[in-house]
Parts: structure tokens; C-alpha cells; sequence
């Protein structure tokens, strides 16, 4: 599948975009498993006691997992997953 | 008075009058300041059918309690007018420095009435205030009328005016304060300059007093801290600017493109704030007593379009960008350059491309109405040129310059028009995001998003998230995030403060400021009064709940890809519920009861 990343989560992957495979993968085990590549410089704007952090925006296909099953929601191979630190603006 | 300075300077602009009033400390407990004493005064003075632009109606500028101090990004005021492009009470809300500096200069509401038989401008030093002959200005964009009364005046004037688009009344001219802020929806601009009046010069060597400095120090510094730990007050908007919305709005779907057509757009990355800090940047900038920074001074190099200045923000970048289909972020930024420089709204403007582009693709505006321009989705070198035509008053631009309902009504097609109350609608898609929607139809000065941004809660999850696709519960929210935000408007802080603190955190900074106690309930009665006060005023002046409605493609016609494909408002089912919350009946009028809830009964 393919994961993009905005805002500061640019800086700190140091990518727009890559791909990830896993079979039957939920959003939790993308999370841990980028957690565990970009150390704790990624920990820190997505997760809060090892859980979603809420002002994080993490959207599967264009919905956003805090409507779903937040950590807990499934994956798909051909899904694309975006992750927004948190921002904000009017 | 502690916060306020208790004084109220009013300008005849017909006879030359210049007096000065007692704030009445009653009405300062019960509307604060800015947009809420602005509204007392404005709907208890002027005939809610007043022509816009006729000398009957009055300019109102306010900053409010908090604003010269050191509270958190206090810096605003607020224009309260009757809207040359919507006829509904304006109340535009700037930042900057100037607002701190008629504060300084002793005065909490600066009143314009009548209208100047020939241009002037209003010198204020401190008690010295003095109309000044403007005709040597009259045609000068803003910064050079800046730079030329600070050369006429004090070298720290701070200076509020209109540009050109003022002066030529078009529906949606803006008043621009320190060059690159704007008190900008609803056409205050055309109010200012159907006046005659080009600028406000203002040098203040005051200062705003305290009633328990040590307990508005603890207010202060716990206020303070709570944004700065916020990673969106505290980090967020001042690395990538409020432009960084695009790609979420995008991602969603909810990112009107095409003047709505659709949802998403291909090239929106290449607008967006992470672009901004990419390429354009050369550094974040704050208003007065801000720790926040979101603006964004910026430079163009690219030769077509090169520019300096400050911009784009998010609604800005949209409407210029995708909702134009365009995707070149050199030209977005010069489209914005030019609005600043000359006064207009950048949001009704790029709106009104937009609108103009649909009417020339639907074949209803030719090249021969354009002057042979080439009015086609992602041209971005037309809607470059259509803009500066607009600010100039030349061409095509003079038809742009009614916004766009006026624009597309002309051609017989009003509904190609996105606006409520004539007014043009932000960068939301409210068939993606529904509590946006509700509010967008009932913010009192027509389309807004600063008006109850449930944008908040319903997509970036702060202080909660909320389910942005469904409608229950969002008239509540639409209720309190409009009060609150009324409130707080008053109070002359920033609305980005809310990322990190709320009614709790204004009620203790106020009650230690002023010395009246302000409870967090009490705050938001303050909000809530403010807001029913501009409701029975557009009721006076003509609007119904027919006005409390969104354009028909956002009612009927479902967005056509992406997350939010197949969506639609669903406004007319939140709006029944809202009028019952809000203590209104079935035709949107606020019932006696609530009145005199609100102490607003006759």
C-alpha cells in the first residue's frame, strides 16, 4: 500500500511518500512498524502513551480513522494511507 | 475603567465634527468591546435599511478590552458597518498593530458618520485629532498612501486605508491596516471610500491599564502556555502558516474545486503550506502580542509574476487555486499581492474568477465580454490579469467588481453563484463537512468560516473530533462555536488562541483586566447576546430565513469523486433543530423569551 506524509512529517521521514506491505495489517501495525523505522522523531507528533494521538489525522482512502476503528482499523493492499501531524488553520 | 480606556471618539465627516464620548461601562460589561460594542452602537444608531453606501451609514472601528495588552495575540479590532456587498451587518475582524495603537491613543470605539465632501484622511496623536485633505492621495494603492501620510505625519503612524478598489466602491473592497492586514469580508472597503474617507493615521502613546495586574500576570502566563503547548497554536501554523489546510481539505475531499463542482483537485500539493515553506517563505511573521505567527511574508522571483509582500493564507491559496483549477502557486501569490496593494477581499475575488470562469466555460460569458481574454479553468496568467483589471476598475473588471452573485445573476444564472447573503462561501465544501454548512448559512454577515469554524472538531479533532458526514449534534455545535466565537471577537484576541484555551481561560483574563468578574458561562452569554443583537438587526433590515440557506449545487448536486463523492448538504434538516436551540421560531426570529434572556427585550 502506499503511505504519504505531510507537514513536519516530511521533515522527519524524509519522504512524500513510500510503499509498505503487510498482510492483514491494521492502521496500529503501520504505525509501530514506522514508529520503530523513523524513531522518536515520529513517535512524538502521532501517538500519545503508545496510542493515536487525537489531533492526529490519519486517513484511509480519504476517511479518517478516528471515525473508524482508530489503531484497531483494518488495511488493504491496495489502500492509501495519508498522515497529517497536528496542524491547523483558518 | 481598567481594560477599556473609556472613550469613545466620534468623526462627522459631513460637518467636520470631531467629539468625544464616555463609554458607557454598562454596555462594555454586557458587550465587551470590537465586534460587540461595535454592533450595540452600530444597530442602536443606524436604520437597518439604510443604503450601504449612502452617508447614513456609519464606519465603526473597535478594538476590545483585551487588545493592547499582553494577553495572548490580542492585537485585533473589528469594522462594523452594514455590508456594501451583502446588506447584512459587517463586523470584519483584522489583526496588525493598529488596533494596540488607537488603544494607546485613548480611545476603545473610533465612530465615522456622514460622509466628507471631498477625500480626507483622520490624524490621531493621542487627544490631537484632526481631519486632513486627502485628495492628493485619492488614487494611490496602500502602500503608497502609507508611506506618503507617515511622511506627512509621524514616522510610527500606524495606518489603516483603502486602496483604489475603496475608492471606486467596489462590492468588496477591504480596509487594509499595516499594509498586508484586512478587515476584509463584506465590502467595508466600499464603505470607507463611499465616505470619502482614505485612511485612519494613528500614533498612541498610552497604555492600557490593569485592575489586578498580578492576577491578570498568572491569567496571562497559564493562557500562554496552554497555545505554546498546543502543537497547533504552539508549532504548527508558524512553521507552515494556515496554508497547510490544502492537502487536508484535499485529502478529504472537501476542497472545492471548480467553484464546487467537485471536491478534490490534482495540483492542490503544489499550493499547499508545505509548498509555501518550500519555496516562497522568507519568514513567519505575528501581529501585536502574538505567539502564534501564522503570517507568512513571502517573495515571488518568477519573473511573470514577481512580487513581495505577505500571503497566501489558506482561503486565499484556494481561491485563487484550485477553485480556479489552477495549481501555480507564483501566480496565486501575485493575485494575492495585487488585492493587498490595492484593498479587496481575497476570498469574494477569487470566488468571483472562479464564478466568471463557470459562466465562460457554460459559453454565457464570451471573449467579447472578457476583452479577449481567455477565462479558462487553470489559466492562471487570465485570472492574474481579470484580478488587476478588478483592482484598477478597468475592462472586464468592472462587471468582477459586483462579486459574484451580482456577476452571475447579470447572465441570468444566480445560481452559479456560491455565496450566502450575497456573500461569497470559503474553502470548505460543505457537502463534505456539515456542520460547516449550517453555519456558513447563518453566520449574520453572510458566508463565513471565522464565524464558528466546527471545522475544528469536525476535522482536526480539537478540543474533540466529531463525525464530519453526519448532522446530529452539529446545530449545538454550530451554536456554540458562533457564540463563543462572537465572544471572543469582542474581547480583541485572535481566534487562533483557541487552539489551546477557551471560554475558562477569557473569563479569568477578563474579570482580572476589567475587574468585572466574568464567569466562563457569563462569557458566552456575552457571545450569544452579540449574536442575537446582529440577527434582529438583518431582520430589520429586509433578510428572512430564506437567507439562511447555501447555494443550490451545495443543496442538490452531489460532490462527483474522491472520499466525499455522493455527498450533499443537508442543511434543511439542521436548520429547524438550530432555530429551536437557538430559541428562535420557525421563521428565524428570536422568540421574546430569548430576548429577554439575553436582555435584549424591547
Amino acid at each position: 500500500m502506499k503511505v504519504q506524509y505531510f507537514a513536519l512529517l516530511r521533515d522527519v521521514t524524509g519522504k512524500r511518500e513510500e510503499e509498505w506491505h503487510q498482510p492483514e495489517a491494521t492502521v496500529g501495525d503501520l504505525m509501530r512498524d514506522l514508529v520503530t523505522k523513523y524513531g522518536h522523531a515520529f513517535e512524538r507528533w502521532v501517538m500519545k502513551d503508545g496510542a493515536l494521538w487525537n489531533l492526529v489525522i490519519i486517513l484511509v482512502n480519504g476517511r479518517d480513522v478516528r471515525q473508524m476503528r482508530r489503531f484497531d482499523t483494518p488495511l488493504a493492499p491496495d489502500d492509501t494511507v495519508v498522515i497529517f501531524p497536528p496542524v491547523g488553520g483558518g | 475603567m481598567y481594560g477599556w480606556i473609556g472613550k469613545v471618539l466620534r468623526v462627522n465627516l459631513s460637518t467636520g465634527k470631531i467629539s468625544t464620548e464616555a463609554l458607557d461601562p454598562g454596555l462594555a460589561k454586557d458587550y465587551l468591546g470590537a465586534r460587540g460594542l461595535g454592533t450595540k452602537i452600530m444597530t442602536d444608531e443606524v436604520d437597518p435599511k439604510v443604503d450601504p453606501l449612502s452617508p447614513e451609514n456609519k464606519l465603526i472601528f473597535a478594538p476590545g478590552p483585551l487588545t493592547g495588552s499582553y494577553a495572548p495575540s490580542a492585537g485585533r479590532y473589528t469594522v462594523v458597518t452594514k455590508g456594501a456587498l451583502t446588506g447584512a451587518i459587517a463586523s470584519a475582524n483584522s489583526g496588525g498593530v493598529w488596533g494596540p495603537e488607537l488603544k494607546f491613543a485613548g480611545y476603545d470605539i473610533l465612530i465615522f458618520e456622514g460622509a466628507a465632501p471631498k477625500p480626507v484622511y483622520l490624524w490621531i496623536k493621542d487627544q490631537t485629532v484632526e481631519l486632513r485633505d486627502a485628495s492628493h492621495l485619492w488614487g494611490k494603492n496602500v502602500p503608497e498612501t502609507s508611506d506618503a501620510i507617515r511622511a506627512e505625519t509621524d514616522d510610527d503612524a500606524k495606518i489603516a486605508c483603502i486602496g483604489q478598489a475603496g475608492e471606486n466602491k467596489v462590492l468588496f473592497a477591504c480596509i487594509m491596516n499595516d499594509l498586508h492586514r484586512a478587515a476584509g469580508r463584506s465590502g467595508t472597503g466600499a464603505v470607507m471610500g463611499s465616505k470619502n474617507l482614505k485612511a485612519v493615521a494613528v500614533v498612541g502613546t498610552g497604555a492600557v491599564t490593569c485592575a489586578d495586574p498580578k492576577s491578570f500576570e498568572l491569567a496571562v502566563m497559564k493562557a500562554r502556555d496552554k497555545i505554546q503547548k498546543h502543537p497547533v497554536g504552539g508549532t504548527g501554523l508558524r512553521l507552515y502558516g494556515t496554508d497547510v489546510l490544502t492537502n487536508i481539505l484535499n485529502q478529504i475531499g472537501a476542497y472545492p474545486t471548480k467553484n464546487f463542482q467537485d471536491g478534490q483537485f490534482a495540483g492542490a500539493d503544489k499550493l499547499g503550506g508545505e509548498t509555501l515553506a518550500a519555496t516562497l517563505l522568507q519568514r513567519p511573521k505575528g501581529c501585536f502580542s502574538c505567539i502564534i505567527s501564522c503570517g507568512r511574508v513571502t517573495k515571488v522571483t518568477n519573473k511573470q509574476y514577481a512580487g513581495e509582500g505577505e500571503g497566501p493564507e489558506y482561503e486565499t491559496s484556494w481561491g485563487f487555486g484550485g477553485d480556479c483549477f489552477i495549481d501555480n502557486l507564483d501566480a496565486v501569490t501575485k493575485a494575492n499581492y495585487l488585492c493587498n496593494e490595492h484593498g479587496l477581499d481575497t476570498i469574494t475575488m477569487a470566488a468571483t474568477v472562479a464564478c466568471a470562469m463557470e459562466l465562460y466555460e457554460k459559453g454565457l460569458i464570451t471573449r467579447e465580454d472578457t476583452g479577449g481574454i481567455a477565462l479558462e479553468w487553470g489559466n492562471a496568467e487570465a485570472m492574474v490579469e481579470v484580478t488587476r483589471l478588478t483592482c484598477v476598475g478597468e475592462g472586464f473588471g468592472k462587471k468582477l467588481a459586483l462579486g459574484s452573485y451580482r456577476l452571475a445573476d447579470s447572465y441570468g444564472h444566480p445560481e452559479l453563484s456560491m455565496t450566502v447573503k450575497k456573500q461569497e462561501i470559503p474553502a470548505y465544501d460543505a457537502r463534505g463537512i456539515q456542520g460547516i454548512g449550517l453555519n456558513y448559512a447563518t453566520a449574520n454577515c453572510g458566508a463565513a468560516h471565522v464565524r464558528g469554524y466546527t471545522i475544528s472538531p469536525e476535522v482536526l479533532g480539537t478540543p474533540m473530533k466529531v463525525d464530519k458526514d453526519t448532522i446530529d449534534g452539529k446545530p449545538a455545535l454550530v451554536i456554540l462555536f458562533q457564540n463563543l466565537t462572537a465572544a471572543l471577537d469582542a474581547t480583541g484576541a485572535c481566534l487562533f488562541t483557541t487552539f489551546g484555551i477557551g471560554a475558562d481561560e477569557f473569563a479569568e483574563m477578563l474579570s482580572a483586566i476589567t475587574g468585572v468578574a466574568y464567569t466562563a458561562e457569563g462569557f458566552l452569554r456575552c457571545g450569544d447576546r452579540i449574536f442575537n443583537l446582529e440577527r434582529q438587526w438583518n431582520l430589520a433590515a429586509g433578510l428572512t430565513t430564506k437567507d439562511d440557506s447555501l447555494p443550490p449545487r451545495l443543496l442538490h448536486e452531489p460532490i462527483k469523486t474522491g472520499p466525499s463523492k455522493g455527498m450533499v448538504s443537508r442543511l434543511p434538516e439542521m436548520l429547524p433543530v438550530y432555530y429551536e436551540l437557538r430559541g428562535w421560531d420557525e421563521n428565524g426570529v428570536p422568540t421574546s423569551v430569548k430576548l429577554g434572556e439575553l436582555g435584549l427585550a424591547a
